[in-house]
């Protein structure tokens, strides 16, 4: 099945001279959620700036490299022409209009690609059917809401822009497990009823893996991993750092991690 | 001052010292010599044109120490200028016209000035603190010229060469040299106060003033000291101005002499003391360019006509030229000339920015 | 008593179109347009322009005078404001220094540093009307009064339920996120700046009928940037009760103190907001912070 979003081997550098990430490639399949992992710095927030079309910001390039969105060359792009494309960024930060009403906020977008492909036309009522907390908030300024009605709006507004490819950086930063669980399986549910496909980037590994059909996993701006799911989830490695599962049920001593260091297991 | 071509200074001394290198001080040298020497060589009209750059260059490090600086916007320049020339022309038509007098008095009226302005300032940041300058600018304009027609002349002040120890600064020769010196002398004091402990603080302040207030800096003292600071030299430079010109009358302090003077530390390059000085030559030397231009194109209706307009329109444009295109003004083109010839073959500088 | 209030209304509503332009380019670029008052100078001129060209025409003069004015403001922001958006504020302020530079001296270029009435070419009069309680205004003055309502409760009713609307104010508080909407917010800002030269436009061709057109009318427009500041650069509503206030104390000050004083009144006025309410009547505080 071809991909909706591919990625290959896309290289970017910041004030052009240092490399951010190099030799990146992953793909979205149509009907999947892909996760991204990662810890801080690796990578995951650059890669998505590149694909979502602000690197600009930042005096950053992609120096190298395809991004392909249905097909398509979409390099440095900005980024309302990708949202009418179908191509929309739910972001880590910044996510909801504060000074407007949950109302106006869904109001506040200009949905709608006149070309008919892939993804299904969502309407506010279907939309606040998934959210009904938001229904209950509507005349409420969004600056007003809670973590996680906030990031309900984010996903809300982000759906009704139609997206063919949803990009969600750091869904579950700053809220508590129980909201972060309820928000993954309406994620998966988005996937399921709406045929969305999902680009997850996400330093929560085990709530991401849980609803995702394939993961890569970034360290030090390159992939050094990627799998579908199932399999990640029971890597040995990925259990150890990034689920936190080890076998060890001690704390590591300075001489154990000094082992690991020489050991090298990624390759 | 790193350059990025592998110069580094090893000891706290090298690091704070103002001329580091034999090729500054045989440079500094040059100059200093070809200043001397200038009378000899050029044309009285060149001696004008450079005494009126020393004393623009007055002003314009001042507003540099507090602007560049510290980070105060202060779009109130003219003010402290009109009140360090106004109380020149009081003090001249109560008969004390001797610089000892009016010289010092109008720093002490220009430091009132400046905690006038400062304080209520310190509640202000950006925007607001831009605007509320601009205010003070309109309120001290309506003072001065409520006393302009209430006492002493309606049409201005007239003031006479200064005399001091019986010599009389008259002529394009002695102004010249007086206003060099002085410039010289603000100069050293400018880039003194970059490696000074105010200095420090100053810069500190401007680039986030809450992580310099959790690291102990009195930021409300230094803001206020910022302000007074520049306001001293400012309304020195206003006193050198009424002897200067021989004339004062408060039509010569509109708001556009507010926007001369930053237009001079923006294009010359904010923060930059060299900045200050290129700016001030480049927006004092302009009219005098356009006029040549002006002179040479033949328009019809008589050259007068436009020529208000066109040295108008022409700063303008030259100046959103320059906002637009070269935010680092003047100083950064020289940055980039001296750092090609200093990093060749290399191109880039390293990440770390340096001067 | 009843010609004070009578005059207070009409200067608040000259103020009033001014403050608006000032609030709309805030809200957009995050910056004071300190060029708003030769944009008024602008649209006098604009009209005398049109009128001469098109000749005592007012059904066509007028609404092309207005068009032209909005489509300097489109064009202003593509030219100037737009390459200036990582800028520091300080930078955008200053290019707005000289735009009104640059304003001015095309103006005295062109058409030369006289007075002007266009209200004769125009092929209409201004006679006074004379109101209950005694007080006298000209018609335009009624017309500038009602223009300003007019252009109110347009701009309130636009803001508030079009699309385009809630789309302008969305950008004009996080640009990026309404870029990651769809909302190309260049357009979107450009057209802020269409409408603010649009208002002080208006305000220039109603001055320039009912009083007179020189080059020097930008002093309007730096007495009306007070206007904005007290009411909060961010509040079009608060652009009312401080357009009252400011020409209020400036009508009271002409007619009971000194003349000089009316001209630095705004700025009395303007100083004391800032001490007391830096963030204006109505402005939001967190405004403050985001300078």
């Amino acid at each position: 099945m071809s991909a909706l979003l591919e990625l290959t081997n896309v290289e970017v550098a910041y004030h052009h001279v240092a490399t951010a990430i190099l030799g990146v490639s992953l793909r979205v399949p149509a009907r999947s959620i892909v996760a991204l992992l990662g810890t801080n710095g690796a990578g995951k927030t650059t890669t998505l700036r590149a694909v979502s079309g602000f690197l600009g910001a930042d005096n950053a390039r992609v120096v190298d490299g395809r991004i392909s969105f249905l097909g398509q060359l979409i390099n440095g792009r900005p980024p309302h022409e990708l949202c009418r494309r179908g191509l929309v960024l739910a972001p880590e930060r910044d996510k909801v209009f504060e000074t407007l009403t949950v109302h106006e906020n869904l109001r506040a977008l200009v949905p709608g690609r006149r070309d008919g492909v892939a993804g299904t036309p969502v309407t506010i009522d279907q939309v606040l059917h998934y959210f009904p907390i938001l229904a209950d908030r509507r005349r409420q300024l969004a600056g007003y809401l809670s973590g996680g009605e906030r990031q309900m709006l984010a996903l809300a507004t982000a759906l009704l822009c139609q997206p063919a490819v949803l990009l969600v950086d750091e869904l579950s930063l700053g809220l508590a497990p129980l909201v972060v669980e309820t928000l993954m399986m309406l994620v998966r549910r988005l996937r399921d009823e709406l045929g969305l496909a999902v680009l997850l980037v996400e330093q929560n590994a085990g709530a991401a893996l849980e609803i995702a059909d394939h993961g890569y996993v970034m360290e030090h701006g390159r992939i050094v991993y990627d799998a579908p799911a199932r399999q990640l989830m029971a890597h040995a490695d990925v259990r150890e750092f990034y689920l936190g599962l080890g076998e060890r049920t001690l704390r590591k001593r300075y001489t154990d991690v000094k082992q690991y260091r020489s050991r090298r297991r990624w390759l | 001052m790193a350059s990025g071509s592998g110069y580094f200074a090893t000891t706290y001394e090298a690091d704070l010292r103002l001329v580091d290198t034999p090729l500054r001080w045989s440079a500094l040298c040059a100059l200093v010599i070809a200043l001397t020497a200038l009378p000899l060589l050029a044309s009285p009209f060149v001696l004008e044109l450079v005494t009126q750059t020393a004393l623009a260059a007055v002003g314009a490090l001042a507003l540099n120490i507090l602007t560049g600086l510290a980070g105060q916007i202060s779009l109130g320049h003219a003010g402290f200028i009109a009140a360090g020339a106004f109380t020149t022309a009081m003090l001249v038509e109560a008969g004390w016209g001797s610089p000892l007098a009016t010289i010092p008095s109008a720093a002490v009226v220009g430091a009132a000035l400046g905690v006038a302005v400062g304080i209520p300032a310190l509640r202000l940041k950006g925007l607001y603190l831009a605007l509320g300058t601009l205010a003070m600018h309109y309120v001290v304009l309506y003072a001065a010229g409520e006393l302009q027609t209430r006492w002493g002349s309606n049409t201005g002040y007239t003031i006479p060469p200064p005399r001091l120890f019986g010599l009389v600064l008259k002529g394009t020769l002695s102004w010249y040299y007086a206003l060099v010196f002085i410039a010289a002398v603000v100069l050293l004091v400018s880039v003194n106060l970059t490696r000074s402990r105010a200095g420090r603080a100053f810069m500190a302040i401007r680039d986030r003033e809450i992580a310099a207030a959790s690291v102990g800096i009195h930021v409300a003292r230094y803001k206020v000291l910022a302000f007074v600071t520049s306001s001293v030299i400012t309304a020195v430079a206003g006193a050198l101005f009424a002897y200067y010109r021989g004339f004062v009358s408060v039509e010569a302090f509109s708001l556009f002499l507010a926007v001369e003077y930053i237009a001079m530390v923006t294009i010359g390059g904010l923060g930059s003391a060299l900045g200050a000085v290129l700016g001030a030559a480049f927006v004092t030397l302009l009219p005098y360019a356009i006029d040549g231009v002006v002179g040479r194109l033949e328009l019809p209706g008589g050259t007068e006509y436009y020529l208000f307009p066109a040295k108008f329109g022409a700063f303008g444009l030259l100046m959103a030229a320059f906002l637009i295109f070269e935010p680092e003004g003047l100083v950064g083109i020289w940055r980039r000339v001296r750092n090609w010839f200093a990093l060749w073959p290399f191109r880039r500088r390293p990440l770390r920015s340096a001067s | 008593m009843t010609q004070v209030l009578a005059t207070t209304l009409v200067v608040a509503s000259l103020y009033a179109l001014l403050g608006a332009g000032y609030v709309l380019v805030y809200r957009a670029s995050r910056v004071l347009n300190l060029a708003q008052g030769d944009l008024l100078t602008l649209g006098g001129y604009l009209l005398f322009a049109v009128t001469a060209t098109v000749g005592a025409v007012p059904a066509v003069a007028v609404p092309l005078a207005v068009a032209l004015s909005a489509l300097t403001g489109f064009v202003i922001y593509q030219v100037l404001i737009r390459p200036m958006a990582g800028h520091p504020v300080f930078a955008a302020v200053l290019v707005t220094v000289t735009l009104g530079i640059l304003l001015r001296a095309g103006i005295v270029l062109v058409f030369a540093d006289r007075i002007r009435h266009p209200l004769p070419m125009l092929g209409w009069s201004n006679p006074p009307v004379a109101l209950p309680g005694g007080s006298v205004l000209s018609a335009f003055d009624l017309a500038t009064l009602g223009t300003a309502v007019v252009v109110f409760g347009a701009l309130f009713a636009f803001l508030r339920f079009s699309p385009v609307g809630i789309q302008m104010r969305a950008a004009g508080e996080r640009a990026l996120l309404a870029s990651q909407r769809g909302i190309n917010f260049q357009f979107v800002f450009a057209l802020a700046w269409a409408l603010a030269a649009l208002c002080g436009g208006l305000a220039g061709m109603l001055y320039a009928c009912n009083v007179r057109l020189e080059p020097s009318l930008d002093v309007l427009g730096l007495k009306a940037f007070a206007v904005a500041l007290v009411g909060g650069l961010d509040s079009l509503a608060g652009v009312i009760p401080a357009a009252l206030i400011v020409a209020g104390i400036e009508v009271l000050s002409v007619r009971y103190g000194d003349p000089l004083l009316s001209d630095v009144s705004p700025f009395l006025c303007l100083l004391a907001m800032l001490l007391i309410r830096p963030w204006g009547l109505l402005g939001t505080r967190e405004e403050l912070d985001r300078v």
